[in-house]
């Protein structure tokens, strides 16, 4: 083993111990990655049940019209005429007051040719209550937080005001909702589509609509391992010109910017941590070469060249960054493993856990670890960590060894 | 007594010895006409006005001179740390003044040791790992190396604390330390620079006898800076530093 690596060790770790030095600097870096691990896994959750909620509830490619059209056979053949397309449902979708026992809301509705959608939305996978067999052109399906905020349950007759009933109160018509039954209450775990979504049939929605047989769109799922962006050109390719095809990424677009800004400001703040711990080391080194000047002259003394005496004090710093990085690795996995735990603590002991939901519009804290921000976060961390010991191995390959012995 | 003669190979333990041979003047250590100043306010302090010095292999000779003579001076220079003004440095027949620093520094590590009034021993490595450092330095650290430190610190009477720390060490068993450190890699001289200093009385004399023991059973020629007058008359030969100059006592 080379001496200044030996000697760096040594240091780091005098036989038997760590050194205080030692134990304050690791610490420091493995807070820092930690703290970057978790909130990048934990923002990167975010997104990834954000995308998988997104597919679920649009498929992975969604056609839309300029304006509503007619889902007739040349747009069915165009889109069948694509391999990587598994399956595909007409909807359309707009916004509607909803009432039961004087208790309004206006959510956003969604009607489906249902035996169609079941190919490409799971929406069972969310259903709660009731059955998606007993949804018929006179009945919806609420949202669970929608359904609790008017206090409606399945069986329960809610009364429906579309846009279309205020063109006719416009013209002094007799203003008469539509009664419709509850048949089901879903939950996706989103809060905001939780709190505002009514799902229907295609023939209710164009009803409540007038849109004849006309529709807004297509959810279209692809086959397992189909590319979206390929699934959407190749479909933009055949559609006829009153509709086009985007991904799922590219129908979401602004939201997802929004997640992904989110997540790279708050894991750019989050490196000022390591940051600061790499000038804590930095400090730390520099009293020790202040410390440790006879040595040093020492070693210069004896045989040691000055870039062997920075090397010493580089390798200080890159075994820190080391053994801090294992440490916040280690640390920041424990933390993400009881994440619902320490979440579930801080909110009893804070505002109360239903409120906590309400207002983080969260109940489970998600988790997705990328390979690729794990190693953006140890190599930034060993390299800030080794680069905090270079100013202090430049103050110390400086000493000269005659000056250094004859320091006090 | 009478230094015995340096010569290069390998000892007993398979340690390579020192690749530094004798000059064709026969002194592995030579200095010729060193000079040295400091400036010191707006004035210049002389502190060595032409040096000669010459020093055969295993010879032992000790240099003495008021505080403030330029001993230490003289040794720095001598060992390559400190640039002379003028003059000539000679290490084992090679002109040491013309080398650069980091040629100085490549050879100095093998051609000399050095020991010091404070020890300055590597307080995070016990006793054993102190001596290998030297070897380390070096680029030497195997087996051969292991055994010959064990064995030098048994050499020294320290056989049985040769893992204990410094800090767990007394002055004098540190500096029996620093002199098997300082002979380690089998040096052509050793500097030792007032190694008693920071001892009392008997544990100074312990150190010096064990100092001049040590480097004649290893061939290895010393110059020793030194107050005590008992001390320097137990060396081959005794000079004195005076105005500058090298003189008898």
């Amino acid at each position: 083993m080379p001496w200044p690596v030996y000697l760096a060790l040594k240091q780091l770790f005098p036989t038997g111990r760590v050194s205080f030095f030692t134990l304050i600097s690791v610490l420091g870096v493995g807070l820092g990655v930690a703290l970057m691990l978790v909130s990048s896994s934990v923002m990167g959750g975010f997104g990834h049940q954000i995308r998988q909620m997104i597919i679920d509830t649009q498929g992975e490619v969604q056609i839309r019209g300029r304006g509503p059209f007619a889902p007739d056979a040349a747009i069915e053949k165009a889109i069948a005429s694509v391999p990587a397309v598994a399956a595909a449902a007409p909807y359309a979708q707009g916004v509607v007051m909803l009432e039961f026992e004087r208790r309004p809301a206006f959510p956003t509705i969604q009607g489906f040719d249902l035996d169609r959608m079941r190919k490409v939305i799971p929406l069972e996978r969310y259903l709660k209550a009731g059955s998606l067999d007993d949804v018929d052109d006179d009945s919806v399906i609420l949202s669970s937080i929608l359904a609790n905020s008017i206090g409606a349950r399945i069986g329960d007759k809610i009364s429906v005001y579309s846009p279309l009933m205020l063109e006719r109160f416009k013209r002094n018509e007799v203003l008469l909702p539509r009664e419709v039954r509850v048949a089901g209450i879903f939950e996706i775990g989103h809060q905001q589509l939780d709190s505002s979504t009514v799902i229907c049939s295609l023939r209710l929605m164009q009803d409540l609509y007038g849109l004849d047989h006309l529709v807004h769109g297509y959810n279209v799922r692809l086959k397992p391992g189909a590319d979206p962006d390929a699934a959407a050109a190749a479909l933009n390719a055949v559609l006829p010109p009153v509709a086009g095809a985007l991904t799922w990424f590219e129908a979401n677009a602004d939201f997802q910017a929004v997640v992904a800004f989110e997540r790279n400001m708050i894991f750019f703040l989050l490196t000022f941590i390591v940051i600061v711990a790499a000038f804590s080391i930095t400090s730390s080194l520099l009293v020790t070469v202040v410390r440790k000047t006879r040595e040093i002259g020492l070693l210069g003394a004896m045989g040691g060249r000055a870039a062997q005496v920075a090397a010493c004090f580089c390798a200080q710093g890159l075994f820190i960054g080391t053994a801090g990085t294992a440490v916040g690795l280690a640390l920041g996995a424990t933390l993400l493993h009881y994440r619902d735990n320490i979440v579930g603590l801080v909110a009893g002991a804070t505002m109360g856990r239903d409120v906590f939901v309400k207002f983080y519009q969260f109940s489970h804290l998600p988790a997705y670890t990328e390979t690729k921000d794990v190693v953006v976060i140890i190599v930034f961390s060993i390299v800030a960590s080794t680069l905090a010991g270079l100013i202090p191995a430049w103050r110390a390959a400086r000493l000269k060894p005659v000056e250094a012995l004859r320091s006090e | 007594m009478q230094p015995p003669e340096a010569k290069s190979g390998s000892d007993s333990l398979g340690v390579e010895r020192s690749a530094f041979g004798v000059g064709r003047s026969g002194s592995v250590l030579r200095a010729a006409g060193l000079r040295k100043t400091y400036p010191s306010g707006d004035r210049t302090l002389e502190v060595l006005r032409g040096v000669d010095l010459s020093v055969a292999a295993g010879e032992t000779v000790s240099v003495r001179g008021e505080s403030g003579s330029g001993k230490s001076t003289l040794l720095n220079v001598l060992a390559g740390l400190d640039r002379p003004d003028a003059g000539e440095l000679t290490w084992a027949g090679e002109a040491a003044h013309r080398l650069s620093l980091s040629e100085l520094t490549e050879r100095r590590g093998r051609f000399l040791g050095m020991v010091f009034q404070s020890y300055y021993l590597i307080p995070e490595l016990n006793a054993v790992a102190n001596v290998l450092m030297a070897a380390r330095l070096v680029g030497a650290a195997g087996a051969a190396e292991r055994a010959r430190a064990a064995n030098l610190l048994k050499q020294v009477g320290l056989a049985e604390r040769a893992h204990h720390l410094p800090a767990h060490l007394s002055g004098g068993e540190r500096q029996r330390v620093a002199v098997a450190r300082a002979l380690m890699n089998k040096p052509a001289v050793i500097l030792a620079d007032e190694p008693t200093g920071n001892l009392d009385e008997r544990t100074g004399d312990e150190v010096i006898n064990l100092l001049l023991q040590v480097c004649a059973d290893e061939r290895t020629a010393l110059v020793l800076v030194t107050h005590n007058p008992a001390h320097a008359r137990k060396c081959g030969r005794q000079l004195l530093l005076k105005n500058g100059v090298i003189g008898q006592p």
